[in-house]
């Protein structure tokens, strides 16, 4: 016992029990089924490294893309707000962007369809399809 | 074995192993088999869930042996590494148990001359340990493991030794309200000796 534990006795019933715990041995098959597994571990091949040399010109561009998008989309929200009028009525400014949300919704889900095909594409090279 | 040559000789099986020799890591399993199994088996109470989650370990420590970075001794390395797979694993799949006010109180001072009644008391209390608050659970877990080794418990669950010491001293108030009879119950025994310290685990 650690000398800066102050037990109390009933620190002591319970130490008492709990620290003369039986010594389990483990089972005879245990060493040998363990080395098993790890043998079937060392065989398997290692794990493909992500290409990252390959992949980079794809992230480049899908970060020059991202970074375009976010631009222009502060940049139209930003002369949106100027064109607002809060004392008049603006109907007809709301009718004239009323179709530019659209195009933000096809671009959403092309992107992430090319990049599907794209994956698709490079899985089946590797011959993992 | 003495600790020394046990750390040399765990320090020459690394070597091999992480040189290409896949057969040195029976050495490591040979030697720290009865330790982790024992280790879970505190964690769980299942013997065959406690080989389960030992060879898993040893699986952990193979696949992350070129991590080690030997500023610690193998032994504490492991330990940590099979504390955290355990952890993770009963996290999974929580070990079978009763909340600690459905454990039964064991018998009362008439039986203790009975070996039975005295072994099934002693069962109750160990099984009440599973039904602790997890924070409380393994710093007592630990504790007893480490033959009631603060600092060894501490490096193992990677916590500062000051912690370790509170949730330990909560985890016992907890079981000593549980069992308030305890003390009666066990008074003769305490004349007695302790357990001698298992070396295997210094």
């Amino acid at each position: 016992m650690k000398p800066n534990m102050k037990p109390t006795t009933d620190d002591a019933a319970i130490d008492r029990i709990l620290a003369a715990e039986e010594e389990l041995i483990p089972s005879s098959g245990f060493l040998a089924a363990t080395m098993e597994r790890v043998r079937e571990e060392a065989s398997c091949p290692k794990p493909i490294p992500f290409p990252w040399l390959r992949a980079l010109p794809g992230i480049v561009l899908a970060v020059a893309v991202l970074g375009w998008c976010g631009f222009e989309m502060v940049r139209a929200g930003l002369s949106s707000a100027r064109e607002t009028s809060f004392v008049q009525p603006h109907l007809t400014t709301v009718n004239v962007h009323a179709l530019e949300p659209a195009g933000w919704v096809a671009a959403a889900l092309v992107v992430p369809m090319l990049s599907w095909i794209f994956s698709r594409r490079m899985a089946g090279r590797s011959g993992l399809l | 074995m003495p600790a020394a040559m046990s750390a040399e000789e765990d320090l020459a099986d690394v070597d091999r192993v992480l040189a290409g020799e896949v057969q040195a890591f029976e050495g490591i399993v040979r030697r720290w088999q009865g330790p982790l199994v024992n280790m879970a088996w505190r964690y769980c109470r299942d013997r065959g869930r406690a080989e389960e989650m030992a060879q898993e370990a040893f699986l952990r420590a193979w696949r992350g042996l070129a991590g080690w970075r030997r500023e610690s001794s193998f032994s504490t390395w492991l330990f940590a590494l099979a504390a955290n797979v355990f952890r993770t694993e009963l996290q999974r799949f929580p070990a079978v148990n009763v909340p600690l006010e459905d454990v039964a109180e064991p018998a009362g001072p008439a039986t203790q001359h009975d070996g039975l009644a005295e072994k099934q008391s002693h069962d109750a209390v160990r099984r009440a340990v599973l039904a602790l608050p997890q924070r409380y659970r393994e710093p007592v877990v630990l504790y007893y493991f480490h033959e009631m080794d603060v600092a060894a418990a501490s490096r193992t669950m990677g916590l500062p030794e000051g912690t370790v010491k509170a949730r330990l001293a909560r985890g016992r108030e907890l079981l000593r309200k549980r069992f308030p009879h305890l003390n009666e119950q066990i008074a003769p025994l305490l004349s007695s000796t302790l357990p001698p310290k298992k070396e295997v685990l210094q």
